[in-house]
């Protein structure tokens, strides 16, 4: 089984502000992975660096076992790593209508424009917005517009679709709603996640495997629920302490 | 690289005005210039400029705070009719005093005229400039600082808080308000208590002489910039941050009656300080008939000159601004740059620039002729010098978006003139639209720069008003300022629309 991502000994800093060092992990396909850490930690700019937004101090990245991004050059352009991403603010065009952020997102893609369109409805109708194409983000709601964003990523048909912290501000019952949807998606269209969050508890909705940042470096990786049972971070040992100080019910 | 070139671009004029006076040229008076009386003229200006800062940080602070903080009646309306005198030429102000100073029969000396009548004209630009600049401020103010501040101590308390807070704002609006003035000969000369500025239109345009008028206008740069450079560095960094979109959401305007009544008291005030009373002034020799006729003549004839350099001056002004502000993009640094030299560029002296601009048209080829002189050369030169503001719009504009965006189309590939075409364009277009017509108001508004660039017969609408003004019968000069007003007005009025409209789409 190939590996989708591979990052060995990843380290990132901006000017003389360390943000991590030494961080190294694998995406499976599949397997879907969260990276988990309190804010500030460089989740995110972690994220930026598997997609090519931005160059890594040192270490180097691997997509599908080729090198994309090594220390300080960017070697497969962001559109060549076949990646889709779910932005935190969602980053939807607001002057566009849903089906044309789709299909501006599908800009580079060699099928026809007739063709590219119908791909575009298809999967906003499997994203649940059939009727909704015409409608700008701004007249959506925001469960809505979390699916438009989830609609143009998966429009590229990836194999990997990254996360990046997109249900921050989601009341529980959407955040639910929303999670079952991403599954059901991940398995229709046969995508592994990879989830940037700083609560264990979206983490464990989606995911089945972690990586903590903490301190400038990764604190503990592994199975989600293995962590849990004997959590040496700070962030895990939080969530633990948190869940069994709950009422029983 | 990109912002450098701009900003040399802007100051070219003046670099070559300085040039030029280095490179020779000296008159009989240029080497003891002080002696022709402009140095108690630049006394005059520092002193009419001291007293509209403080006029205008007086008035302008409390009435920018109140409309920021609690729901006034037709609040849009008044902030909008406030904003009026900052696109009409400061002479208009003037003349419309000194009409009514006239008409009330009141001697020269009065507080119409002279220094106090210089200030009160000069003000109707200063007091709106401090007073929205405070507004913009204030509404800054988040709902959690509002109401820790009314926790602590109540609405005295909130509103001490938020003063302390706008006050430095307050202070540096006023100072280019006042800096402003000091490169501006109408009021001056018009209410008799003519300036530095005043000095230098003399020197070229009625002496000839430009090595002193250029000597005279550096001297004044000199006295600008040692005002201006320290505003721009205190101001530049804080406008930078000021530009970026934030998360938090604004105050709530409260609906306390007692002081909505207060800041509409206070707004209604300014309005009829700086508005109502020079209109009075420009309405009351109509009262002996209204010149239809000649006014329109005159109009009409104006109108192609002044829409062709609004025009040129909106769309060039309009266009470095933008394009130096997409450069800047988001790097703290090189907006702090941008905003810094485009602060100390607009407070340099008109005169300057058009002095640059016409010893390039010198010694240039006659061929070139179209190019440096006419209305074409005026529009370029006011479009660099108005450029600051379409920058700063600019980048409140790229600012309220979101960087992300920009990430999505590079994880999704999408080409950048595509992505520029169909998100960035139709998402700046509307500021884009404002802007030119803010600047091309406001280069229609300077006559220096027509004054001294303008060829033979030619010229704007604000021009013409000025030429004429010493000999033609009153009411047309009434009727000539007011119908500019009018039409500023309704400039002003459909630029408010397009906000209205636009802060409804934003998402």
């Amino acid at each position: 089984m190939t590996t989708l991502i591979q990052v060995n000994q990843v380290a990132k800093d901006f000017g003389t502000v360390p943000v991590f060092q030494d961080i190294s992990f694998e995406v499976c396909p599949g397997r879907h992975l969260a990276l988990l850490g309190p804010s500030g930690c460089g989740k995110s700019t972690l994220l930026r660096l598997v997609t090519g937004l931005d160059v890594p101090s040192a270490g180097d990245i691997r997509i599908e076992g080729e090198l994309a991004s090594s220390a300080k050059k960017i070697l497969i352009e962001p559109h060549e790593r076949k990646i889709g991403m779910v932005f935190q603010e969602l980053a939807l065009w607001p002057n566009l209508s849903a089906l044309d952020n789709v299909l501006l997102g599908m800009a580079r893609t060699s099928q026809p424009h007739r063709e590219r369109r119908t791909t575009a409805r298809e999967v906003l109708k499997i994203c649940r917005l059939d009727g909704l194409e015409n409608r700008v983000p701004a007249a959506l709601s925001v469960g809505q517009q979390q699916r438009v964003a989830l609609a143009r990523a998966l429009a590229l048909r990836p194999k990997l679709l990254l996360l990046d912290e997109p249900f921050t501000g989601l009341d529980l019952t959407l955040k639910a709603e929303i999670f079952k949807e991403i599954r059901r998606l991940a398995r229709d269209f046969d995508l592994t996640l990879l989830l940037v969050t700083h609560d264990p508890l979206e983490a464990r909705g989606l995911t089945s495997e972690a990586l903590v940042l903490e301190k400038g470096g990764c604190c503990e990786q592994g199975n989600l629920e293995d962590l849990l049972a004997n959590p040496v971070s700070a962030t895990l040992r939080a969530f633990v302490a948190n869940l069994s100080r709950a009422p029983e019910t | 690289m990109g912002i450098a070139a701009g900003l040399l671009l802007a100051a070219a004029p003046v670099i070559v005005a300085a040039l030029a006076l280095s490179g020779g040229g000296e008159s009989a008076q240029s080497s003891g210039f002080l002696d022709t009386g402009f140095g108690p003229a630049v006394l005059r200006s520092l002193k009419v400029a001291a007293g509209v800062w403080f006029v205008a940080v007086l008035v302008g602070l409390p009435a920018g705070l109140f409309p920021a903080l609690y729901s006034i009646p037709l609040r849009r309306t008044l902030l909008g009719l406030v904003a009026l005198p900052l696109l009409v030429p400061s002479f208009l102000w003037a003349v419309g005093l000194s009409m009514l100073r006239m008409a009330l029969g009141l001697p020269a000396d009065n507080i119409l005229g002279g220094f106090s009548g210089t200030v009160l004209a000069f003000s109707a630009t200063a007091v709106p400039l401090v007073t929205l600049a405070t507004y913009v401020a204030g509404r800054r103010i988040t709902q959690g600082e509002a109401d820790a501040a009314r926790l602590a101590g109540g609405e005295r308390h909130l509103i001490f808080c938020v003063a302390r807070s706008v006050f430095p704002m307050a202070v540096v609006a006023g100072l280019l308000g006042s800096i402003l003035t000091l490169s501006d000969p109408g009021p001056g000369q018009i209410l008799r208590f003519g300036g530095a500025a005043s000095h230098i239109l003399v020197s070229f345009a009625a002496q000839y002489d430009f090595a002193l008028a250029t000597r005279q206008s550096l001297s004044l740069a000199v006295i600008v910039l040692v005002l201006a450079v320290p505003a721009a560095i205190w101001l530049s960094p804080r406008m930078a941050s000021g530009l970026l979109a934030r998360q938090t959401k604004s105050v709530a305007l409260s609906e306390r009656s007692t002081l909505a009544w207060i800041g509409l008291v206070l707004l209604a005030g300014i309005i009829g300080m700086t508005s109502v009373l020079p209109l009075a002034g420009l309405l009351q020799p109509l009262g002996n008939g209204v010149p239809v006729v000649r006014a329109l003549v005159t109009v009409g004839r104006t109108l192609g000159d002044t829409v062709l350099l609004a025009s040129i001056a909106g769309v060039v002004g309009t266009g470095l601004g933008f394009s130096l502000a997409l450069c800047a993009g988001r790097r703290r640094r090189w907006q702090i740059v941008l905003l810094g030299g485009a602060l100390v560029l607009f407070a340099l002296p008109p005169a300057l620039s058009s002095l640059g601009a016409i010893h390039l048209a010198a010694i240039a080829p006659p061929t070139l002729d179209s190019l440096t002189r006419g209305q074409f050369t005026v529009g370029t030169i006011e479009a660099l010098r108005l450029f600051p503001l379409g920058a700063v719009l600019a980048m409140r504009a790229f600012g309220t978006g979101s960087p992300d965006w920009t990430a999505a189309a590079a994880v999704h590939g999408v080409p950048l003139g595509k992505y520029f075409l169909r998100v960035l364009v139709p998402w700046v277009l509307p500021t884009a639209g404002i802007t030119v017509v803010l600047i091309a108001l406001l280069a229609t508004a300077d006559v220096t720069t027509a004054l001294l660039l303008s060829p033979p017969g030619g010229g704007s609408l604000p021009l013409a008003i000025f030429t004429i003004m010493a000999n033609a019968p009153e009411a047309l000069v009434g009727a000539l300022c007011l119908l500019y007003v009018g039409g500023a007005g309704i400039l002003l009025a459909g630029v408010s629309g397009i906000l209205r409209r636009q802060e409804r789409k934003r998402p």
